[in-house]
């Protein structure tokens, strides 16, 4: 694995930027796809999202002037792209963000890319209903295991504020599950 | 309680113990929860991406830098530039000497509100990372950020009516 330092001097230089932006994507395909699958529940949107979050990285690149680490810059692009895309999304189809979050929702039961169990979809239920932001600390929490200190960098919040709206979270998360329970 | 005869030098960071429980019982209800999403994704998916990535790049026709120099056939041949370099010139020379007339389709003529829900519709379709490319440092040492933009009275309201406690604990 090529070192990062090196990958970002090689991206921008002209003459090896292909060939490190390849590198690049090999790395971090699946933890970038990952994380915005999670903020956007099916699979296509997840890879317009993914390819445009790698065009932006492309683009921007010779900006890049490494006040934060390589792969801090690219998970803060994709979750803002992941944001950005749920938003036009919404818009375009002139709804609102809650009825763009049912519809994901309602096709997650017959989504032939969604495996999970009833328990799996009751969970996916009760991530949806979090805001956006908490939904993004949340997942790239307990699915993706970031730290809280690097999800402070990514997310530019401080971990105090992390830790709380996580813990807020997992609370409504519980809540959520649990009234579901008592209503079946 | 009983005060320690012997300190050990340690200490907790500030409100440890009061938010302790909040902790404890967040990771108690954590255990519960599935340990993996249930989304899976097509066969092969992330193989070739690569490819299918740079193809994208190198095909998405604004990437600076990208486009290939290609081969411009002049529709009018230079040398008369000069001609009708001349005659624009005289032209406006002529135009603004003579018009007296106010223009009244200058940007002042938009109406801001027109503009506003512009972009309220999304139909400008920048985000944070295509505007900082169009920004450069000295942009930023040239900002004269007017702290006084907001009267102190205003912003109070602005904030009792609408920040909920949910932002103010997210915000600490």
């Amino acid at each position: 694995m090529v070192e990062e330092q090196e990958l970002v001097t090689a991206l921008q230089t002209e003459a090896d930027k292909e060939f490190a932006f390849r590198e690049l994507v090999s790395q971090y395909k699946e933890r970038l796809y990952w994380q915005i699958r999670n903020m956007v529940l099916d699979h296509d949107d997840a890879d317009d999202v993914l390819q445009d979050t790698f065009i932006k990285i492309f683009r921007n690149i010779n900006s890049f002037k490494g006040d934060s680490k390589l792969h801090t810059w690219m998970y803060r692009i994709a979750a803002n792209e992941s944001i950005t895309f749920l938003n036009k999304k919404a818009k375009r189809n002139n709804v609102s963000m809650e009825k763009v979050k049912d519809n994901a929702l309602r096709n997650l039961e017959s989504d032939v890319y969604f495996e999970g169990d009833q328990l799996q979809l009751q969970f996916q239920k009760a991530i949806a209903t979090l805001p956006e932001k908490q939904k993004l600390i949340f997942t790239m929490k307990y699915f993706e295991d970031h730290t809280f200190e690097e999800l402070s960098a990514i997310l530019e919040t401080s971990v105090g504020g992390l830790k709380s709206s996580y813990h807020i979270a997992v609370k409504k998360i519980t809540e959520f599950i649990k009234t579901q329970d008592e209503t079946l | 309680m009983k005060e320690n005869k012997n300190i050990s030098g340690f200490k907790t960071p500030e409100n440890y113990f009061e938010s302790f429980e909040e902790r404890l019982f967040s990771k108690i209800s954590e255990e519960n929860f599935p340990k993996s999403t249930g989304h899976k994704v097509p066969d092969g998916y992330f193989e070739n991406m690569e490819d299918r990535v740079l193809k994208t790049v190198i095909n998405s026709a604004s990437a600076p830098g990208r486009e290939k120099p290609t081969k411009v056939i002049s529709l009018f041949p230079k040398k008369y530039f000069g001609y009708a370099a001349a005659i624009a010139a005289s032209l406006i020379i002529g135009f603004t000497v003579f018009n007296t007339e106010t223009d009244n389709s200058s940007l002042d003529s938009l109406q801001l509100a027109a503009i506003d829900t512009y972009i309220e519709d999304g139909n400008l379709n920048l985000d944070l990372y295509d505007l900082t490319s169009y920004i450069n440092d000295e942009d930023f040492n040239d900002l004269n950020l007017d702290d006084r933009q907001f009267s102190e009275t205003t912003l109070e309201n602005y904030i009792l009516e609408n920040l909920d406690e949910e932002t103010l604990i997210n915000e600490q």
